[in-house]
C-alpha cells in the first residue's frame, strides 16, 4: 500500500508562476491551486485542506501576508505550514514573512531541486509534529483515564468505610470515633466496625497496597470476608487465618493488606485481638499511662497463603482508650522532610488531657495536620478510637484461677476455690452461694453433656474481681454448644432431666447480671458477671 | 532512588539507594523486571543505604520475590538499617522474605 500523495496549495495570481511550480512538483504530490487569497483561504478551509502552502506575497487585493495572518489566526489552519515565495529577494521581506508564521521562503525564479528540498523538509517536519500532537493526546486521555480511575477507586473507598458518629448512639458504655483524611492519589487505607451481638464489638483497621480501582476492590473483599468470618468465629486469630488463606488464593497482582482486628466484649472490656503488619495499637490507660500492643501475630495479609495468625488478650477497663491509626499518620512529613514518627504520636496520646475517643481522634488528626505544614499529604491519614464509659469494668483487684479434670467430683474443688477467694476478699455471703449455684450447674453441664469421648478433658475457671463487678469464667474443649439459647444438642434421655437441666440454666440467667457464650478456637467460653453494690 | 548492581557469580547483588516510596517504586520495579527479564535469578538486595520504604515498596519486594521464587530462582534482602528493619518486623516481611545480616551471609547457599 503506497502513501497517499501529500496536497500541496499553490498560490499565485499569475497563472504562469502556477504552472512553473506545478510542473516541478506533480510527479510527487497532488497539487491545487488558487488565484487569489480569497480562494486560498478557502482551499485552506475547506473539508480537504492541503498538507503546505507556497505562498505568493505580491497579490492584489488580499496580499500574502494578510493569507499568512488569517491562516495563523484560524485553528482549523494555523497548523499548515507556510512557504512564502518572493520575487523580491529582499531580506527585510522575507523575515517579515516569518514572522507572520510562515515557515520558510523560496526566491522567483525557482529552482527546483531547492523548491523539493524545502517543501520534503517542511511536510517531514509536519508529519513529525503531528506525530508529537497526537501521541501527547494519548498522554492526556491515558492520563485523564488513570485519574478517573483513581477517583472512582476513592469513591469505593470513602462510600465503604461507615461515616456515621457516634455510630451508636444508644451504647452510652464506650464510645467510637474514626476518621479517614485521603492522600490526593495514593492510599487504600480504611477501617469498620459493627456490633456482632449486643456485648460484641468488632474493629478493624487496615492499609491496602495498591491504588485506583483494584486496591478499593481487593479492601472491599476484604473488608466483606472479615465481616462474614467475624459473625460465626470469636478468634481474632481464626478469622485473620481464614481470611489470609482466602485472599492470598490466585492474588495475581501482588496486593496484600495490613491489618489490626479486634473483638471487644463490652461489659468486660475483653478484647482480643491480632496484629497483621499493621502499625502497633496504642492502649491509652486512664491514668494516661501508655502500652503498645506491638506483639507480632503474623505478617501482612495476602501476601502468602496457609499462615497460622496468632491473638492476644488484654482488659479495658472504664476510662481506658485503644487507638489505632495507619502509617499515614507516623509516616506524615514537613517541609523539611522530617516524620511525624511513632515516638511523637505515643507522647501526644500520652500527654492529652482527654479519654474520649473523638476529642483524641481530632486531636491527633490536627495535630498531624499542624505539623505537615505546607508540605503535601502523600499517604491516606486514618485514625480510629475507643474509649470505654465509666460504667463499665472498673478497678481490677484480684483473680483466681484453677483447672479441673472432667469429673463431676471435681465441682467441689471448684466452688472451695471460689469460697477461699470470697473470704479473702470478705464478699458477701449472697455472692458466694450465688456463685456457687452457678458453677455446680454449669460445670454438671458441661461434665455430663459437652464430651463425646471418653478422654480426660481441662475446664478453666477464672474469676475476676473489679471495683464494681465480679466477673466468672468458665473455659471448656467440649463441642460448640450455647447453654443460654434452646435445648442443649445432646440431652439426657429422660424428659426429666431435660427440665432440670433447663431450669439450672434458667436459675443461672437469673442470678447473673449477663451472661454470655462465645464459641473462640476450640473452645467453649461462657462469661459471668455480677455487678457489685 | 539510585540502584547499582554487581555480578558475584550467578547472583545479582542489588544496592538500593534512597527512599522507595509510591514515586519511586515503580522505577525499581522496573529495573528488577528488566533484570529478571534478561535472564537474572538470584537477586540479593542489600539495603543498608534505604532510607524509607512505604508498602507500595514492599509489593515490588513482594512481587519480584514471588516471581523469582515460582521460576526456581532465588530472592534474598540483606543489611537492613534500624529503620527498613522496623517497617519489616512491623510488616511481617521478616518472616515472608528471606533477611540476612550481611552480604556474606546472603550470597552463602545461594
Amino acid at each position: 500500500m503506497t502513501e497517499q500523495r501529500k496536497k500541496i496549495l499553490i498560490v499565485d495570481d499569475e497563472r504562469l508562476n502556477i504552472n512553473v511550480l506545478h510542473d516541478l512538483l506533480k510527479e510527487d504530490y497532488k497539487t491545487m491551486a488558487a488565484i487569489s487569497g480569497k480562494q486560498a483561504l478557502k482551499a485552506a478551509e475547506s473539508d480537504n485542506p492541503p498538507d503546505l502552502i507556497l505562498l505568493d506575497i505580491m497579490m492584489p487585493e488580499m496580499d500574502g501576508y494578510e493569507v499568512c495572518e488569517t491562516l495563523k489566526s484560524n485553528d482549523k489552519t494555523k497548523d499548515i505550514p507556510i512557504i512564502f515565495v518572493t520575487a523580491m529577494g529582499q531580506t527585510s521581506d522575507e523575515t517579515k514573512g516569518l514572522e507572520y508564521g510562515a515557515v520558510d521562503y523560496l526566491t522567483k525564479p525557482v529552482s527546483g531541486p531547492i523548491v523539493h528540498a524545502r517543501v520534503k523538509t517542511h511536510l517531514e517536519l509536519k508529519r513529525q509534529r503531528d506525530e508529537l500532537k497526537s501521541a501527547y493526546r494519548v498522554i492526556e486521555s491515558q492520563k485523564e483515564r488513570m485519574e478517573d480511575e483513581l477517583l472512582v477507586g476513592r469513591e469505593i473507598q470513602m462510600s465503604m468505610v461507615p461515616q456515621e458518629f457516634p455510630p451508636f448512639p444508644d451504647r452510652h458504655e464506650f464510645r467510637l470515633h474514626a476518621k479517614l483524611f485521603p492522600a490526593r492519589e495514593v492510599g487504600g487505607d480504611f477501617y469498620d466496625y459493627f456490633l456482632i451481638d449486643e456485648d460484641c464489638l468488632c474493629l478493624c483497621i487496615g492499609d491496602v497496597s495498591g491504588k485506583g480501582v483494584p486496591a478499593a476492590l481487593f479492601m472491599a473483599v476484604t473488608r466483606t470476608l472479615i465481616k462474614a468470618r467475624a459473625t460465626e468465629d470469636r478468634s481474632t486469630a481464626s478469622i485473620i487465618t481464614r481470611v489470609n488463606d482466602e485472599l492470598a488464593r490466585d492474588n495475581k497482582k501482588f496486593m496484600f493488606v495490613t491489618l489490626f482486628l479486634a473483638l471487644v466484649e463490652i461489659s468486660t472490656g475483653r478484647v482480643t485481638y491480632t496484629n497483621a503488619g499493621h502499625n502497633p495499637t496504642i492502649l491509652r490507660r486512664k491514668s494516661g499511662d501508655v502500652e503498645l500492643l506491638d506483639a507480632f501475630h503474623g505478617p501482612v495479609v495476602a501476601a502468602s497463603p496457609e499462615l497460622a495468625f496468632k491473638e492476644d488478650t488484654i482488659f479495658l477497663e472504664a476510662g481506658d482508650m485503644l487507638v489505632m491509626y495507619t502509617d499515614g499518620v507516623t509516616d506524615t512529613r514537613n517541609v523539611e522532610k522530617e516524620f511525624f514518627s511513632q515516638a511523637r504520636l505515643e507522647k501526644l496520646v500520652s500527654n492529652s488531657d482527654t479519654n474520649e475517643a473523638e476529642q483524641i481522634v481530632e486531636g491527633i488528626f490536627s495535630e498531624v495536620k499542624a505539623f505537615e505544614g505546607e508540605a503535601e499529604q502523600f499517604d491516606d491519614i486514618t485514625l480510629m478510637a475507643l474509649s470505654l464509659k465509666t460504667d463499665t469494668t472498673t478497678g481490677r483487684i484480684d483473680e483466681f484461677s484453677i483447672t479441673l479434670e472432667n469429673q463431676l467430683s471435681e465441682i467441689t474443688n471448684a466452688n472451695l476455690k471460689f469460697n477461699e477467694f470470697v473470704e479473702k476478699h470478705s464478699l458477701t455471703i449472697e455472692l458466694r452461694r450465688q456463685f456457687n449455684l452457678v458453677i455446680d450447674e454449669l460445670l454438671n453441664n458441661i461434665i455430663s453433656y459437652a464430651y463425646e469421648d471418653d478422654e480426660a478433658h481441662q475446664i478453666d475457671v477464672s474469676g475476676a474481681l473489679y471495683e464494681n463487678q465480679f466477673i466468672l469464667r468458665i473455659r471448656d474443649d467440649g463441642i460448640p454448644f450455647n447453654p443460654f439459647i434452646g435445648p442443649a444438642p445432646e440431652l439426657a434421655d429422660s424428659l426429666e432431666d431435660q427440665a432440670i437441666g433447663g431450669l439450672g440454666i434458667h436459675l443461672v440467667k437469673n442470678l447473673m447480671d449477663q451472661a454470655i457464650y462465645r464459641r473462640e478456637i476450640n473452645q467453649n467460653l461462657v462469661t459471668l458477671i455480677k455487678k457489685l453494690q | 532512588m539510585e540502584i547499582k548492581t554487581r555480578d558475584e557469580n550467578d547472583i545479582k547483588v542489588i544496592y538500593l539507594e534512597g527512599e522507595m516510596d509510591t514515586n519511586t517504586s515503580p522505577e525499581v520495579l522496573s529495573e528488577l523486571d528488566n533484570l529478571r527479564n534478561n535472564g537474572v535469578k538470584k537477586m540479593l538486595l542489600n539495603l543498608e543505604k534505604l532510607d524509607f520504604i512505604s508498602s507500595a515498596g514492599l509489593r515490588v519486594l513482594l512481587a519480584t520475590a514471588q516471581q523469582l521464587k515460582a521460576s526456581g530462582g532465588d530472592f534474598r534482602v540483606c543489611q537492613l538499617n534500624k529503620e527498613i528493619k522496623e517497617v519489616f518486623d512491623i510488616s511481617g516481611f521478616s518472616t515472608l522474605l528471606m533477611v540476612f545480616d550481611n552480604e556474606t551471609k546472603g550470597i552463602s547457599g545461594m
